[in-house]
């Protein structure tokens, strides 16, 4: 009866310059990771250029990993995110996009239950309840899908200025929340 | 080129805040890497916001990846020569393996007369993040060596870098920064000892380098020393 080593430990591992470890968090890992990437590329061969710059970096700093500062799936998750945006961003997001697959899903009441999942994810829920639904749209269009302030914009069809502030507002406010 | 971000603590607050949520375009994104580094309480912020808003990636839909990524992801990390110059040398080596068969036996004859010598020669091709090879590296006694085997530029306004990661290590040694022109550097045994399993790795960052000894750009190169074959 030998547990799984938990995800915090390979990474330790990994520091340490063990590839096997590396490749076990991939196996356990790697389809929440390509879902993240591709939910802000949509585009399978640039999620999965994403994903690939994601374990090199993975791999190059698992000895940045702090386990007291969050836990080691959303370290994960983050970095994936970071370069998928990075990709996103050479690509010219800037540009607003109109696609129709986006948004509607995403927002959803029933999607927002997804995070009541863990503690945190229902503390976050409670307080991103308590934003106006469309400055919590245009936080969710942004973190889920790597919408850019214009995009967002676009999307909610309201002035840029107003949006950036919008979001602005809401974040200080969810930080407030969350304290 | 940038200029310095200067700012107050809301308008610090905010940005780490924007940073995290992906909203910033990518010069402010890059600036704010490059603040972060430096600035601690900054970087702090950052690390908090990450872990506020981390419950929101289980909005995205899991989706398996392509079959063929971690293979692409393991080239990378560990390009052994026979994965990343197939076609130059694909005629050498079905006569290479048939040849090491039959000596192996006797090698290891000789090899059991000797003291077991650190391999002479240590080399790695590093490879873009579209597996291209772009360097190659090579390392023994006298030192390091790196070589470009295509030009390539890095932007204006920035300068390419070069780190070693012993293996156990966590923080990279910084090798110097690449001339534009030559895309050579070589770089003295006092400096570095090469060694097997030393990832190596170049970063794009600000002009004159890495303000704070540690990579802070992107990596955008990397390759693992390993045994040269064939000496």
């Amino acid at each position: 009866m030998e547990s799984e080593p938990a995800l915090s430990e390979l990474i330790l591992l990994v520091a340490g310059g063990d590839r096997r470890a590396l490749r076990a968090i991939y196996q356990r890992e790697s389809t929440r990771l390509f879902g993240i990437a591709n939910a802000v590329l949509r585009d399978r061969d640039t999620a999965a250029d994403a994903v690939h710059d994601a374990f090199v970096k993975i791999a190059a700093r698992a000895g940045q990993y702090d386990a007291t500062r969050g836990v080691a799936s959303a370290w994960l998750g983050a970095i994936v995110r970071y370069a998928a945006l990075d990709i996103a961003r050479t690509r010219g997001r800037e540009i607003p996009t109109d696609d129709p697959a986006l948004g509607d899903t995403a927002i959803a009441p029933e999607a927002i239950a997804l995070l009541d999942a863990k503690v945190e994810g229902a503390r976050l829920r409670a307080c991103l309840l308590t934003l106006e639904e469309r400055i919590r749209q245009g936080i969710i269009l942004a973190f889920v899908h790597g919408l850019s302030h214009a995009q967002v914009a676009a999307r909610l069809d309201e002035p840029l200025g107003t949006v950036k502030s919008w979001i602005r507002r809401g974040l200080l406010r969810l930080r407030d929340c969350l304290a | 080129m940038t200029p310095p971000l200067l700012l107050t603590p809301e308008e610090r607050q905010a940005l780490a805040a924007e940073y995290v949520l992906g909203t910033l375009d990518a010069a402010t994104a890059r600036r704010v890497e490059e603040a972060a580094a430096r600035d601690p309480v900054l970087a702090g912020e950052i690390a908090d916001w990450e872990v506020a808003l981390a419950p929101l990636q289980a909005l995205a839909a899991p989706q398996a990846p392509p079959p063929a990524l971690w293979d692409r992801i393991a080239a990378t990390l560990d390009p052994a020569p026979t994965r990343t110059a197939p076609r130059a040398r694909g005629w050498f080596w079905p006569a290479w393996s048939f040849g090491a068969t039959a000596v192996a036996g006797s090698l290891a004859a000789i090899l059991l007369m000797r003291p077991p010598a650190p391999p002479e020669r240590l080399m790695t091709v590093l490879l873009s993040s579209q597996d291209q090879p772009a360097w190659v590296v090579e390392g023994d006694r006298g030192g390091l060596r790196l070589a470009a085997l295509n030009p390539r530029a890095a932007p204006a306004d920035r300068t390419l870098q070069l780190w070693a990661l012993p293996q156990g290590a966590t923080v990279p040694t910084s090798l110097g920064l690449i001339p534009r022109e030559s895309g050579q550097v070589r770089v003295s045994p006092s400096q570095i000892r090469p060694e097997p399993g030393m990832l190596i790795e170049i970063t794009l960052e600000p002009p004159g380098g890495s303000p704070t000894g540690r990579p802070t750009g992107p990596i955008l190169f990397i390759g693992r020393l390993a045994p040269a074959s064939g000496t």
